[in-house]
């Protein structure tokens, strides 16, 4: 009962992390029909930013205006990055087929995954800087001090701090550190409501802008028809590069929450989790918003569960295994409108 | 049969150099590793290149050949045909195994040909790279054990122990085959109906290609062949794990055909063989440089893969046909007999 | 009078709430030149599709040659005897001329497990469907072998295809452009090509949509005649799309007119021409070209 909850909880985490780097893939598929494989990797490039911020900020990185920074600064990066690389290597390609940029994206990728796995310094103004990170995985700094939110089990026997027990014999305690024992079969830690919250709200936030702003709409015309968009007015170019400067934002706020989950961060865990987020993207039917979320949920509580009850080393297999699946049974995603050609 | 002609003309010439080549220890080893990505790229190019078809898990298919053909072999070890003295009944082991490999990997190219079926473009990358990763993941999952008690495959960390059959003629035999087979089938009515299917499916159904099949088809052929690469490279590195066919494996045989041009087997047989020999000239050079300091040869390995990135990103902007297009070599030799020039497959 | 080569029965076709097609009868018989006209967007080339199995009748029925073929794939539907052009040239642009049409002939081959067994087994489904689709591929990898070998048998099987191409090409008038690329052809030998092409499906009706979009009053001219001769010599029945209605008049002989998917009239060229539902359909429509 406590494992199920636990996974339960822990595959939501998961899933809402997903969902944010979905979300961006869902909407660059939308307005380019392209799949945007470097998505991943450019997170990836915004929490190496983060990692940064969060160095040079030293001891005050663990407070709340320091978390923000972290944040504000690795999107801001993000953003950055995502205007650039559409810019030269996507709108260059614009009226080319379509696998002509699917080849130049997983082009980026690589190199940026890779790339990053360089090690490079640079000396220069008295200090060494680091250029590229290196492959070996970097502790990243706790800008958000690890808590338990809630935890519930069964209460350790005869425990002199806690002497007393809920109803039924389980207890259920809030706001404990780490280390605390006793109490802990099922934890809901901070950042994973921290998580949840700031997935929530950006979410939400997407949605208003997407269906209930002039901007939205542009997104939403660009997204039928991009040339007919254009003829009606439509600043195309700037819609589109707004789209994945947001998406990009959105990625690199998920690759922080990722960071503070895994404690550890290396310059290939873009390509996988890109890779599940955009899965997840498919799952729900690519180009629908609400979809992206339902899919990433859905696959972050498999992926838990299987490896949960299973083994770690069949997590790769489960995101592609449901993908194969669901493009099997339902080619459109759950969601998703069935395309067809015009002959 | 006057077309197998070349085929005995390459046996002679490959035996020949074999020979010539016998103490050449080096040049063997890069040449045999040359030549498996080879065969993995003018088999890639079938699929990518001649039906249009984007599948991005080669490195799949290789793994499955790889270790159902290094299963055979170590199986078979115990056994001896009585009349045969043993290298030659190894050989025969050994192609068989290959065989045996390239069927199974066809198989496996029949299953991921199938949702091919519905799908197009980026899903279909998408789908063939997760068959790749799922055959990956399991193969890492597999444990065997075999006659004796003795563990033969054991997850993650692969075989060992696989015996070395694989020689300069057999993996430059294989090239020769399946560059010959991409030839012959582009001059053919078979060919051009896989062409047809890159260049417009819609018409080519209505002009009474079956395209479903024929898509599956390619895949499978495509597929045989990465699975008999597969059986060439185990038998030569002796050891394999899952780690050996990655995604980043079959990206690397995407940048060959890519770089070499879509639809032409030339371009993927130089397109592979320099990018194979390049960092490994690069390493050989800088190790020789760099006397005890290895570093900046391992730089040469670390930094392949971003450059291959790179590389794909400049193609892509400034000649997305690769080097040669859809052209081949033996146009360029028919066109200079032929007035008015043969026509293009 | 001969059997109907091809017949549509009440066909309609659905997408979504939409009804693109309502209630579409027609029957095309052996020396037939038909046209099928109407406003813009009035589903005709939807119609074509339906005939062609691109797209499945949501009611009615489709039959060639006799044969029902609703639901099958237009591969299928082409073998038995209907063939089609588009109405954007779709050839196959990095091919040749001689290619785009040798793609389109079948060779004739020996298959080793007989081709009419084979395909009655697919068409059973369930598990001889599997067997038959296993010894279709058996036939289709022999094949393949005997290209890779080139065997006496395969060389001469892909002379006939060239022979073919060639002929058609001739009677086309392309022999000139044989081994030019399809994308460098000028626009109305583009046209000419996509006829060859579907011509090289051996079909018993040709459906042409718009043949003659594009062209100039000396090539419209040229086009007519030339359809009336194919219609002789491959003693075809061909239905044609066109908007072009000095080319309608001239040369069919019997015409349908569908408006908003449905059909509003049918009957020969001059009644058709006096009905005031079609006046009215085409009304606040550019003045035809002359």
């Amino acid at each position: 009962m406590y494992e199920l909850l636990q996974h339960l909880i822990n595959g939501l985490a998961a899933g809402t992390i997903y969902a944010l780097v979905a979300l961006g893939y869902t909407m660059v598929y939308g307005v380019l029909k392209l799949i945007n494989f470097a998505h991943g990797d450019v997170m990836m490039v915004g929490v190496y930013v983060g990692y940064a911020v969060a160095f040079l900020l030293g001891r005050d990185a663990a407070s709340v205006a320091g978390a923000l920074t972290v944040f504000t600064v690795a999107m801001l990066a993000c953003a950055l990055i995502g205007f650039a690389v559409e810019r030269f290597a996507y709108r260059p390609l614009r009226e080319k087929p379509r696998l002509t940029a699917l080849i130049t994206a997983i082009g980026i990728s690589f190199a940026l995954s890779y790339g990053f796995q360089l090690d490079l310094s640079v000396t220069a103004f008295g200090r060494e800087w680091t250029v590229l990170p290196g492959a070996a995985s970097k502790r990243f700094p706790d800008i958000i001090k690890a808590q338990r939110w809630a935890s519930v089990g069964e209460p350790a026997p005869a425990d002199p701090d806690h002497p007393e027990a809920g109803p039924g014999g389980v207890c259920l305690r809030f706001g404990e550190d780490e280390q605390a024992s006793g109490c802990d079969d099922v934890i809901l830690w901070n950042w994973q409501v921290i998580g949840f919250g700031i997935a929530l709200a950006l979410m939400v936030a997407l949605q208003v802008l997407v269906y209930r702003t002039r901007f939205g709409k542009a997104m939403r015309a660009v997204s039928y028809d991009h040339r007919v968009a254009a003829l009606l007015g439509v600043p195309v170019d700037r819609v589109i590069a707004l789209t994945f400067m947001l998406g990009s934002a959105l990625a690199a706020c998920a690759g922080i929450l990722f960071a503070l989950k895994d404690k550890t961060i290396q310059p290939l865990m873009g390509l996988y989790v890109g890779l599940k987020a955009f899965i997840a993207a498919v799952i729900g039917g690519i180009g629908n918003l609400p979809g992206a979320v339902v899919g990433a949920l859905l696959l972050g509580l498999c992926e838990e569960f299987i490896v949960g009850y299973t083994s770690s080393s069949w997590r790769d297999a489960v995101a592609f295994g449901f993908l194969i699946v669901v493009l099997l049974v339902r080619p459109e995603g759950l969601f998703g409108r069935a395309q067809a050609e015009k002959v | 049969m006057r077309s197998l002609a070349p085929v005995a003309v390459a046996i002679v010439a490959l035996a020949l150099l074999q020979w010539l080549l016998r103490d050449a220890e080096y040049a063997v080893y890069l040449m045999t590793r040359v030549g498996v990505w080879v065969i993995l790229a003018v088999s890639l190019n079938i699929v990518n290149g001649m039906t249009g078809q984007f599948s991005i898990g080669h490195a799949g298919f290789m793994a499955v050949g790889a270790y159902s053909s290094s299963l055979l072999t170590i199986f078979l070890d115990e056994y001896r045909v009585g009349f045969l003295p043993a290298a030659l009944t190894d050989q025969l082991f050994f192609v068989l195994a290959l065989a045996v490999g390239g069927v199974m990997a066809g198989l496996f190219g029949f299953l991921v040909g199938l949702p091919s079926l519905r799908l197009k473009g980026d899903y279909l990358a998408i789908v063939t790279l997760g068959f790749g990763e799922i055959i990956r993941v399991v193969l890492t999952n597999l444990n065997v054990i075999g006659a004796g008690g003795k563990t033969v495959v054991e997850g993650a960390l692969g075989m060992s122990s696989i015996p070395p059959y694989t020689s300069f003629f057999s993996v430059w035999f294989g090239v020769f085959v399946v560059v010959l087979l991409a030839k012959r089938l582009a001059a053919s009515s078979h060919g051009r109906w896989l062409l047809a299917i890159r260049e417009d499916e819609v018409a080519a159904e209505a002009m009474g290609v079956d395209t479903t099949a024929y898509k599956v088809r390619a895949f499978v052929v495509s597929s045989f062949f990465a699975g008999v690469a597969g059986g060439l490279f185990a038998h030569f590195l002796r050891a394999i794990n899952p780690n050996s066919f990655t995604f980043v494996e079959s990206m690397q045989v995407v940048v060959m055909i890519v770089a070499g041009g879509l639809g032409s087997t030339t371009g993927a047989v130089v397109a592979a063989t320099v990018l194979v020999l390049l960092p490994e000239g690069l390493r050989t050079l800088f190790l020789q440089l760099g006397g005890a300091d290895q570093s900046l040869a391992q730089k040469v390995d670390q930094v392949r893969m971003p450059i291959y990135g790179l590389l794909l990103v400049v193609i892509m902007l400034t000649r997305p046909q690769g080097i040669f297009g859809s052209t081949e070599a033996w146009d360029w030799f028919s066109r200079r007999r032929a007035k008015g020039g043969g026509a293009k497959a | 009078m001969s059997a109907p080569l091809l017949e549509a029965k009440k066909v309609s076709i659905h997408f979504g709430g939409l009804k693109a097609v309502s209630e579409f009868s027609l029957e095309v018989r052996q020396g037939d030149l038909q046209g099928l006209i109407g406003p813009n967007g009035a589903g005709k080339t939807t119609a074509f599709n339906v005939l062609t199995g691109v797209y499945r009748p949501s009611e009615g029925e489709v039959r060639v040659c006799g044969e029902r073929v609703n639901g099958k794939r237009p591969f299928a539907i082409n073998r038995l005897g209907l063939a089609r052009t588009f109405q954007n040239v779709r050839l196959f642009k990095e091919l040749s001329v001689l290619d785009n049409v040798r793609v389109a002939v079948l060779p004739e081959r020996r298959p080793v497990f007989d081709d009419a067994r084979v395909q009655r087994l697919k068409r059973a489904g369930g598990v001889p469907g599997v067997l038959g689709a296993a010894l279709d591929a058996a036939n289709d990898y022999r094949e393949w072998w005997r290209a890779f070998l080139r065997t006496p048998g395969f060389l001469a099987q892909e002379q006939g295809v060239t022979r073919k191409a060639d002929e058609l090409l001739g009677v086309m008038g392309l022999t000139h452009r044989r081994d030019e690329l399809a994308k460098n052809l000028p626009y109305g030998e583009q046209r000419r090509l996509e006829i060859a092409r579907a011509l090289g499906t051996r079909p018993k009706v040709l459906l042409l949509d718009e043949p003659a979009a594009g062209m100039n009053t000396r090539e419209k001219a040229d086009l007519m005649v030339l359809i009336r001769a194919l219609r002789e010599q491959f003693s075809l029945g061909i239905l044609l799309i066109e908007h072009d209605m000095k080319l309608v008049m001239g040369i069919c002989e019997h015409l349908t007119v569908l408006d908003h998917g449905e059909t509003i009239a049918t009957g020969l060229p001059a009644e058709v021409r006096a009905n005031p539902k079609v006046v009215e359909a085409y009304l606040g429509e550019a003045p035809a070209h002359g």
